[in-house]
């Protein structure tokens, strides 16, 4: 995963121990960043088609219904499977909101690296999605 | 082997697990003399470094989609994450049952697109998939612990793979600076070798 690092030729900039831990802290960020996007858009896939079967199970009236374990579909009752998917919406809903707070704490810090980055390095580094 | 902290401290592991790590060059003009390399070969070295870092990079990330992505049997083995959780559920849903000595039915897989009814009834015991044509059979309580126990490996051996992977990427960082830097150093060089008397210097390279 590559975000833009390069340096314009003619640079005449030293590059400190400190400069090059801040460039990897960036480069971590920013490919934790991107693992976070997709971590977030399965998660919210998941909470959609919990919610899209919670909303099936209340319109259909049949009393025994297959739910999902494993590989297997189970023959529960009705109830049973309300409390399960009720659970399971708690459990992805938390998850998610965890995740998004990781992120805007990422996003946070990023902006911060930047500002360093660029005041030191201005025009020789690039630290822009391409 | 000591594990990398989060704040980039690649510069004082030499090395970790088979992966060299990439030294930081305080000075490229100090480097250059004392390697005794020309920019040319410098860089090449370097890229070469880069290259054979990539290649690592794409081993270990493979062995991470291994861990984490589900594969559904016959394929899966419970040395994935997914795998695991999912039979946890299954033996935890069974074990739920346990009391009330009603069978469960249930629809499975026969092939793709076929499936059939099994009636479970009330039992104390569960066989286990393990791998390589071995089927074993477990207590439902045995059977808990061992999951839980392989779930434990998965996830610690994930994690030390997400180590590694932060550790490789931290010195394929290193290398893409260094080669930056040499290449500007060369450029700067030459530039200084040119001193023509007009004052047009080429402005690209």
């Amino acid at each position: 995963m590559q975000q833009g690092k390069s340096s314009s030729s003619g640079s005449e900039m030293q590059v400190t121990w400190e400069d090059q831990q801040n460039i990897n802290t960036f480069s971590r960020l920013n490919n934790r960043f991107h693992e976070l996007e997709d971590d977030i858009k399965f998660a919210k896939e998941k909470c959609d088609n919990l919610e899209d079967a919670g909303n099936e199970l209340i319109l259909s009236d049949e009393e025994m219904v297959r739910f999902q374990i494993g590989e297997v579909f189970a023959h529960m009752p009705r109830e049973e499977v309300e409390t399960k998917i009720e659970e399971m919406k708690e459990a992805t809903f938390k998850s998610l909101e965890k995740l998004q707070q990781e992120k805007e704490s990422i996003v946070s810090q990023m902006a911060e690296l930047k500002k360093v980055l660029y005041a030191k390095f201005k025009d020789s580094i690039n630290l822009e999605e391409d | 082997m000591s594990s990398s902290s989060p704040s980039g401290s690649g510069g004082d592991l030499s090395e970790r697990r088979g992966i060299p790590a990439a030294k930081f060059i305080q000075d490229v003009e100090t480097y250059l003399s004392q390697s005794s390399l020309d920019s040319n070969s410098a860089l090449a070295f370097h890229q070469e470094r880069l290259q054979q870092y990539k290649v690592v990079e794409m081993k270990l990330l493979a062995q991470q989609r291994d861990l984490q992505v589900y594969f559904p049997p016959p394929l899966c083995r419970l040395a994935k994450i997914p795998d695991i959780e999912k039979c946890l559920e299954v033996v935890g849903t069974l074990e739920a049952r346990k009391g009330t000595g009603e069978a469960l039915l249930a629809d499975f897989e026969v092939s793709e697109g076929i499936y059939s009814r099994a009636c479970i009834e009330d039992t104390d015991s569960v066989c286990l998939w393990l791998g390589a044509n071995v089927m074993l059979e477990y207590s439902c309580e045995e059977a808990t612990a061992l999951l839980k126990n392989n779930l434990e490996n998965a996830k610690a051996s994930l994690e030390v793979l997400v180590a590694d992977l932060q550790f490789l990427r931290d010195q394929v960082t290193v290398t893409q600076v260094t080669i930056a830097r040499i290449y500007n150093y060369d450029v700067q060089q030459r530039r200084v070798k040119q001193v023509a008397p007009t004052a047009i210097t080429a402005a690209d390279s």
